[in-house]
């Protein structure tokens, strides 16, 4: 186990999404609590206390994004949490929806109430049937058992939750264009300012908190936010959910507490490589994360100023493991495609952009590359950067660039020799 | 209201501007291609950058509250790197066809690829290739090779028209602008506002299509004579200078296409469809020669007649034009009023299913200077009604059911059309039209605008203002 | 879609007044759900029922890749193709499932049995690689498995 848990506290089971399991491991405990004797401020103060940063991968202090809500504006307040969880890599937040749905909920009626909020969402991803089951089955538990509705356990507290399905769209996983599909349009990100929490879903302030985020509310409220910092380091109190796919033994959700050393968390809890396989790199956290090679992660820990310092970030916590063998360009390819797809198509920088850098690398692959074609990835991603409406084509560049920076070589031998310098498959380890 | 310093100069802007209404109110140009004066700020261009003092990055500007002491630069090195790199992706997957795109000379892109890149374009890929040729409506046609998806187009059905006929379909480099499938923009009488707005040459009027390359145009500013706002307008034809004399002389003297005149006092930017078609009116057949009940005859002639009959009659009537000019109308009370019974008629109805007053510009009286005719002269009540004893009727302008003339009245007609009852008057003359001729419409809230000539009158027509005088003066005719 | 209707009143009360226009995603699915796409005679039909733009409907059914305005086959054979699961084994699986059911990915076979789709990152990485048939993901998949599977599916 990589360290102290606070979410993944049980074991899994047929029945441990069940209200009657939640509970009786202590759930609603806390919400009751909070309900019996302590003020919505209070709650914020705690939140922020706890110093606790988001989950979905921008890494925002929650507490700071709390404190723009007015409690007395007169205006609706929303809560939103976001399950859209389309980064490549990341299948964490699927763990919490399949398996622990109901402390999301407990942790989204406690933020509820501090951000005097009487309706919340759930934004989950079209694609995810089973994750939906299980949390639509957990509201409907919920509903019956007087947790959501009207007067919450008998206190003057109400609160009504709709899970919300999208229907194919990555950029529905921006905080932005999350708000914009669930208005009923397209996933359309917006420009700030205003920033959401002044004016967010139907222009009323919202805040939009990763399902993880919100989950681990329940943890700081119960704990309190001393005993929450006590785990974890100063500056990334608590834990972190980790999935973990590609080439490496167990494959599957972790959760790590931060400060735990990466090669630790690789090599033992996870397996380290399958059979004849050697580390390559990593991607750390969603393929919008810069990639680390083997050396570059030795004196790495799981928290986010350790990858900083590296080069590279935490991310949205789904990490890819890559073993030598692997070709880059391919790599890189796919995610270009990837990113090509999932272009909005709103701003110039992106919308052009993204299609030109898949142009560029289907090119190189089909043995058609030039030598200027390194420094055009280099120059579009570069174009991108902070110059466009949300954070994708931002994302699109660091991807090209983490991978451009430490496998130059890859594609030079490509445009030279018109073939990769591996086979060109990407399916170096072999698949049961 | 805070102030700005914008390339270091001090900059008083109003509450709740961003930094680019407050920088184009003091005549700073920062270029932009989504935002728009009257549409809600979409952000998507990108070039409309600025770097804020102390800051390594841009930011657009269109979205850019302004604040108390804000300091930005427009023209940095920054910026202007910035504004390259935006036409390096706009010109990406352009087809750059301005030969043969009837947006050449008045188009953003072409201006700002010569003000902020003029280079050529580094990319090896083949161009993204779209639809070209699409009909949007029967009166649009879309290029979307050519489109850069600014959405100026889609704001203006959603937020102006309100018809929301306009959307973007798909996404990322495949996304095209297309109309709703229930041809809402075929109902929409204002969707050709989306071919001025268009940044690009990407939505292009069908009835100019082709015509006619827009430097050998000139725009006459003049006012929409169908319905009672008066929107100005800018009636496009050609340049005196560039005159062929191959050609023959209708075409020099032709409303090569109908754009709106910029006036925030009656209709901001915009006009209706109706007045992008008023060559359907203004270039009707035109009566050319004076008649006797029928037979042409000299000017001098018809005007003898006329005067004779006026002096003759025991109980003229006349129907004033509701398309007649300020100065017309003025001319016609000073030198007629006193002798004849004079009633404004409605010179043009609505047709059957044609829009009646709307939130927007349209008004249900569709002609234009009803306002300035009514407040000389009595409303011909409908239906009409005559005294008892009229023996003369004097008809100015067209639209009158000559049925309703009283058997036995004798008739002077003043018309520009050539129309059967032309023919039947016994007295007929006829006159100019608005584009041959300066002179004032006022609108149905009392503002006054004007109009100016751009084309010769026909040989043989006279101006209803001269008319007036001649039949009014005194003396034996 | 009007035999719908009640199910949508009762949507409508679990949000919020004035959150119509949000109703088009989850309605958009329902009418799929139930006719296996969307026909122009359900945009006609939702649009009168909900009081938006005909435009916002035509716009989300072609932005979102789950939604279409035509049929497919039974079986929707969605394969993932993005990192993870192209490093297990899901390029060899689509070009074996193209082979086998003879269609190239966007295409439906001949007897209208099988649609088969290549898709973007289906979150479920661990158990790369993930094919989505319908709505159920098959995790762990091989060519083998995916070929029993598809026996069974008929």
């Amino acid at each position: 186990m990589p360290g102290t848990q606070l979410l993944m506290t049980f074991p899994v089971t047929a029945t441990s999404h069940s209200l009657a399991d939640y509970r009786a491991r202590g759930g609603y405990a806390t919400l009751m609590k909070v309900l019996e004797k302590m003020a919505p401020q209070d709650v914020t103060k705690e939140v922020a206390a706890s110093g606790i940063l988001g989950h979905g991968g921008a890494a925002f202090a929650a507490g700071r994004k709390w404190a723009v809500i007015k409690l007395d504006d007169g205006q609706p307040h929303y809560l939103c949490a976001n399950a859209d969880e389309g980064e490549p890599g990341t299948f964490k937040d699927r763990w919490i929806l399949e398996h622990n749905p109901h402390m999301l909920i407990e942790g989204m009626l406690i933020s509820a109430y501090a951000l005097q909020v009487r309706n919340a969402f759930v934004y989950i991803r079209g694609e995810f049937d089973l994750p939906y089951r299980r949390l639509a089955a957990a509201v409907e538990e919920a509903y019956a058992a007087g947790l959501l509705g009207e007067g919450i356990l008998g206190v003057d507290f109400s609160c009504d939750l709709v899970v919300y399905r999208g229907a194919g769209s990555y950029v529905c996983g921006e905080a932005s264009g999350l708000l914009s599909s669930l208005e009923g349009k397209r996933g359309y990100p917006r420009n700030r300012p205003p920033r959401l929490t002044v004016k967010g879903l139907y222009q009323m302030p919202t805040v939009v908190n990763n399902v993880e985020t919100l989950t681990n509310v329940t943890a700081i409220l119960a704990l309190g936010a001393e005993a929450f910092k006590k785990v974890g380091t100063p500056k990334s109190p608590g834990t972190q959910l980790c999935s973990i796919s590609g080439h490496i033994a167990r494959p599957g959700v972790y959760e790590i507490e931060h400060g735990y050393p990466l090669k630790k968390f690789l090599f033992e809890d996870c397996g380290g490589m399958p059979a004849g396989a050697k580390l390559k790199c990593i991607i750390p956290g969603g393929i919008s994360t810069k990639v680390l090679t083997a050396p570059e992660i030795e004196p790495v820990t799981y928290d986010h100023a350790s990858f900083a310092k590296a080069g590279s970030s935490l991310g949205s916590g789904g990490m890819i493991v890559i073993a030598e063998g692997t070709c880059m360009v391919r790599l890189l390819q796919v995610m270009l495609r990837f990113y090509h797809h999932e272009s909005c198509g709103q701003c110039t920088p992106c919308r052009e952009g993204m299609g030109w850098m898949h142009r560029i690398i289907d090119r190189i692959v089909a043995s058609r590359g030039r030598p200027e074609d390194i420094e055009q990835l280099y120059q579009i991603s570069r174009w991108n950067d902070g110059n466009t409406i949300c954070g994708m084509g931002d994302a699109a560049g660091y991807a090209a660039i983490g991978i451009l920076d430490k496998y130059r070589d890859e594609f030079e031998h490509w445009i030279t020799h018109g073939r990769s310098r591996f086979d060109g498959n990407l399916e170096v380890v072999g698949n049961a | 209201m805070p102030e700005i310093f914008i390339n270091g100069q001090s900059v008083q802007a109003a509450d709740n501007q961003s930094v680019l209404e407050a920088a184009r109110a003091s005549g700073y140009y920062i270029p932009y291609f989504c935002w728009h004066p009257k549409l809600s700020v979409a952000g998507n261009c990108r070039i409309c950058v600025v770097q804020v003092e102390g800051r390594s990055w841009v930011e657009i500007a269109c979205n850019m509250p302004v604040t108390e002491g804000l300091r930005v630069f427009t023209d940095s090195d920054l910026v202007k790197a910035h504004r390259k790199m935006v036409m390096q992706f706009l010109t990406l997957n352009h087809p750059v066809d301005c030969g043969i795109c009837d947006k050449a000379g008045e188009c953003t892109l072409q201006d700002y690829h010569y003000a902020y890149n003029g280079a050529p374009s580094i990319s090896h890929e083949p161009k993204v290739r779209s639809t070209k040729f699409h009909d949007l409506s029967a009166r649009i046609v879309l290029d979307n090779e050519r489109c850069i998806v600014c959405s100026r187009c889609v704001r203006f059905t959603h937020e102006i028209s309100k018809s929301c006929a306009l959307g973007i379909k798909h996404r990322g480099d495949e996304s095209l602008v297309r109309a709703s499938e229930d041809g809402a923009l075929d109902r929409d009488p204002y969707s050709d506002n989306v071919v001025d707005i268009c940044p690009v040459g990407a939505l292009l009027s069908r009835q100019f299509l082709h015509k006619a390359r827009v430097w050998y145009l000139k725009p006459t500013p003049s006012v929409c004579p169908g319905c009672a706002r008066g929107c100005t307008v800018q009636i496009w034809h050609r340049k005196p200078e560039w005159r062929l004399k191959a050609l023959d002389p209708k075409q020099n003297a032709r409303i090569d296409r109908v754009t709106p005149l910029e006036n925030p006092a009656v209709n901001g930017p915009w006009i209706c469809n109706k007045g992008r078609d008023l060559a359907a009116i203004l270039e009707r057949a035109r009566a050319e020669a004076p008649m006797l009940k029928g037979k042409p005859v000299e000017l001098a002639a018809a005007i003898d007649a006329a005067r004779r009959l006026l002096g003759a009659a025991k109980r003229p009537v006349a129907l004033v034009s509701s398309w007649g000019s300020n100065e017309e109308l003025a001319a016609f009370k000073s030198a007629l009023s006193a002798r004849v019974d004079a009633f404004v008629k409605e010179d043009s109805t609505p047709a059957p299913g044609e829009r009646l007053d709307d939130d927007l510009l349209i008004r249900a009286d569709k002609n234009p200077n009803t306002t300035a005719a009514r407040a000389l002269f009595a409303q011909l009540p409908n239906p009409a009604v005559f005294p008892a004893d009229t023996d003369l009727v004097l008809v100015w302008g067209e639209g009158f059911d000559f049925a309703r003339i009283p058997a036995g009245a004798r008739i002077i007609f003043l018309n520009a059309w050539l129309q059967p009852e032309n023919g039947h008057a016994d007295v007929f003359f006829p006159v100019s039209i608005q584009t041959e001729r300066p002179g004032h419409y006022t609108n149905f809230q009392g503002v006054v605008s004007a109009f100016e000539p751009c084309f010769p009158k026909p040989p043989g027509v006279a101006d209803a203002e001269s008319l007036f005088a001649a039949l009014g003066a005194q003396g034996q005719p | 879609m009007k035999h719908l209707i009640p199910e949508f009143e009762k949507l409508k009360a679990r949000f919020p007044k004035g959150f119509e226009s949000s109703l088009v995603l989850p309605c958009a699915r329902r009418i799929q759900e139930d006719r296996g796409y969307i026909a122009d005679s359900d945009i006609d039909g939702l649009t009168e029922y909900l009081g938006v733009p005909r435009m916002q409907i035509e716009q989300v059914l072609s932005y979102y890749t789950q939604f279409r305005r035509k049929p497919i086959g039974r079986w929707h054979v969605q394969t993932c193709r993005n990192v993870t699961c192209s490093m297990r084994g899901a390029e060899r699986l689509i070009d074996h499932l193209a082979r086998k059911l003879g269609v190239a990915p966007g295409q439906t076979t001949p007897d209208g049995r099988f649609t088969l789709s290549t898709v973007e990152c289906l979150g479920s990485c661990g158990t790369a690689p993930v094919v989505m048939i319908n709505d159920a993901y098959h995790e762990n998949m091989s060519a083998e498995k995916v070929d029993a599977l598809l026996n069974e599916l008929k």
